[in-house]
């Protein structure tokens, strides 16, 4: 074909905006959440819980390897078909393309729960690493379940927190939410504190589920409040973070930089750590109604996990692929590791302390990315990586 | 880089929302028509070269035929043809390249607006450059196309496909693929221009030349667009879907010749009679002037 230079010019030009408008799609995100982490036992042994997208996991926390199935009643490994030996790894694929975003709860010895996207409540047999059977819910679930006593409650992705018998899964009531719960509701006594997309943060009775309170924060709340010394503290979308009492009256509000979407940490004194979407870290004092005491800007990206405190160090993951460590007395920068590749850190932050049941040398901080190839990195509190957990 | 479009798309969208009482649908069809409107000179410039391109045709096709065996030649006479003429053979495609990040970004803002999970929403707290904006998160994305009857038509969620959503959000990417092909049918129409009637007997429709290949590249587009949207609206939020039928048919009035005049009269836009030069390489010819025709009217029915 003979083409004209101006022809050719006007092919590449159409080449070019095909493969602009191609990538200008894709550019935008199509997931739905990022990793969840956290502890669950196994085998007598505490061991780290992963669900992110299309797999649960139950990690060694030592060196992150999928802990091994074992056989209660031999102490044998569980091998598979072709005798290699089985790894704790519950798959989606497996069961209509279930999803995870929530950690599993254990229901008891050798079962447990873990919420399906697809609007199911997954029991698992957590010695074989199989469902046992799928309970329909109304709708999907982003945020961690909590468990009380043989009541589970579930936080409804778009509305809504449904108290479930922990038994035989029957509804014992729901509350109805117009906005979504994107984080784990709070048990403080016989009160349910339920974080919502609708602006308000919600006290309920947790045995009938009938409203005792609700506090309208002026943005979304996608986060766990904590609770400390006898009141709730929590941040929203509306660039402020608030103190508030247990009968739901806000004492204190503090203006941060952007929306604040993790849970605060506090140290031993009562100085608050809150981060927020602009890469900034807020030290307010909790005895002096939420004096600043220091506020930096650690990340050029925003922080969306809550920081973590331990010895004297205020940590937290960004969007930028880095950890800081901070001197939580001035907000100076200690330390920082940016992880190869630069990854998203989305998810939240666990620490980890050598203890009875968990089996490591060290404490280790854990941080969650939203890189396949990097889902969890361990690091020592020194800042050295330790291990990395790939799918 | 691309910030630099999309995030004014979003806060402007957000604004919107916020003056429409809190109405994300009229807002995507306020922000399109408020688009479409400010970017229409960039149109209206793309269709004039597009169809001074289409006027020279004739002459392109002579020169072809008369420097087959030297392509130096052919591209010297194409580049005097097109200097004569004042045509530039790229100028169709640069109101394009600047229309096209501007559409993109909105149809992105549109997707950035309506997020509806965790991973969706993170993005927008970059994004919105007015304060007080952000109270306003999550849009409301639960619509009906009559709030009064919806016993009868549910609330469909812009955040979900149709297939997602009650049965009656199917009948959206029908109506995108019926307004993709209503505008790619006009298009094609206002691209072939007045000036073509005086050339339909030469111009041959078989994909031979560079007039002949266009117009097959946009014959088989005119049927390949509106399926490739249409299905691709079957598996898009429903959102989006408003956007592609609002933007299609504010495109079907700017390409209609009504749409087209009240525009020009809006921009002040004036309709020039055009004069085709006819060009020879002086190496060829001894030197005399180039031989002006005027360009032929249309012939009244």
């Amino acid at each position: 074909m003979n083409l004209t230079t101006g022809r050719r010019i006007r092919l590449s030009i159409i080449m070019l905006l095909l493969a602009l408008a191609t990538t200008s799609c894709v550019g935008t995100r199509m997931g739905v959440s990022w990793p969840s982490v956290g502890l669950v036992e196994l085998n007598g042994q505490e061991h780290i819980s992963l669900s992110y997208n299309d797999q649960v996991a139950i990690l060694s926390p030592a060196n992150g390897v999928p802990a091994r199935l074992i056989n209660p009643e031999s102490g044998n490994p569980i091998r598979d078909s072709e005798n290699n030996p089985r790894s704790w790894v519950l798959s989606g694929a497996a069961y209509e393309n279930a999803q995870f975003y929530a950690l599993p709860i254990r229901l008891d010895a050798e079962t447990l729960l873990a919420a399906d996207h697809n609007k199911r409540l997954l029991k698992v047999d957590s010695v074989v690493a199989e469902v046992q059977r799928a309970i329909p819910v109304a709708d999907q679930v982003v945020a961690n379940i909590l468990e009380v006593g043989d009541v589970i409650y579930v936080p409804y992705q778009n509305g809504g927190l449904r108290a479930t018998s922990k038994i035989d899964f029957s509804e014992l009531w729901t509350f109805p939410t117009s906005g979504g719960i994107w984080a784990r509701p709070l048990l403080v006594d016989d009160m349910i504190v339920v974080p919502s997309m609708n602006h308000q943060l919600y006290a309920i009775d947790r045995a009938s589920g009938v409203q005792l309170w609700s506090a309208d924060l002026g943005g979304s709340v996608a986060s766990t409040p904590l609770l400390a010394n006898g009141r709730l503290y929590v941040g929203s979308f509306n660039k402020s973070f608030f103190e508030i009492s247990l009968d739901g009256r806000i004492l204190s509000k503090y203006d941060t930089q952007n929306w604040v979407w993790g849970t605060p940490a506090i140290d031993e004194i009562g100085i608050i750590y809150v981060a927020d979407l602009s890469g900034y870290v807020h030290a307010l004092d909790t005895r002096n109604a939420l004096a600043e005491r220091w506020s930096v800007q650690v990340a050029e990206r925003g922080i969306q996990a809550g920081p973590l405190f331990y010895d004297q160090r205020v940590i937290v993951s960004s969007r930028d692929g880095k950890v800081y460590w901070l001197d939580s007395r001035d907000g100076e920068l200690i330390n920082a590791r940016e992880i190869e590749g630069a990854p998203e850190l989305l998810g939240n932050l666990l620490l980890l302390e050598p203890s009875e049941t968990l089996n490591i040398d060290e404490p280790l901080i854990i941080v969650s990315s939203v890189d396949p190839g990097k889902l969890l990195i361990a690091f020592g509190v020194d800042g050295r990586q330790t291990w990395v957990y790939p799918r | 880089m691309w910030d630099i479009i999309l995030n004014p798309f979003v806060t402007i969208l957000t604004w919107l929302y916020a003056l429409l009482n809190q109405d994300i649908v009229l807002a995507i069809v306020v922000l399109t028509v408020i688009i479409r409107f400010l970017t229409y000179p960039l149109l209206a410039k793309q269709q004039e070269s597009s169809r001074k391109m289409q006027q020279i045709q004739p002459q392109l096709k002579k020169l072809q035929e008369k420097y087959k065996n030297d392509k130096e030649k052919l591209s010297q006479a194409q580049m005097k043809l097109y200097r004569e003429n004042k045509v530039n053979p790229v100028g169709g495609c640069f109101p394009l390249v600047i229309q096209f990040p501007i559409l993109i970004g909105l149809y992105q803002a549109i997707f950035f607006a309506l997020a509806a999970t965790p991973f969706q929403l993170i993005d927008l707290s970059e994004r919105l450059l007015i304060p007080g904006l952000d109270a306003l998160i999550p849009l409301q994305r639960m619509w009906s196309p009559i709030p009064g009857l919806t016993q009868f038509l549910p609330e469909m969620d812009l955040t979900l496909p149709p297939t997602a959503n009650p049965s009656y959000a199917l009948v959206l990417p029908l109506l995108v693929l019926v307004t993709t092909w209503a505008q790619s049918k006009l298009t094609m129409a206002t691209t072939k221009g007045k000036s073509e009637q005086k050339d339909d007997d030469d111009d041959d429709d078989s994909g031979s030349g560079v007039g002949g290949q266009a117009q097959a590249m946009t014959k088989s587009m005119t049927t390949i667009m509106p399926i490739m949207f249409g299905a691709f609206s079957l598996s898009f939020s429903v959102g989006l879907s408003i956007y592609f039928v609002t933007s299609n048919l504010i495109g079907i009035v700017q390409y209609s010749p009504q749409g087209r005049q009240l525009l020009d009269r809006v921009f002040r836009k004036k309709q020039t009679d055009d004069v085709i030069v006819d060009v020879e390489l002086e190496d060829d010819q001894p030197a005399k002037k180039p031989r002006r025709s005027r360009k032929k009217k249309p012939r009244k029915k």
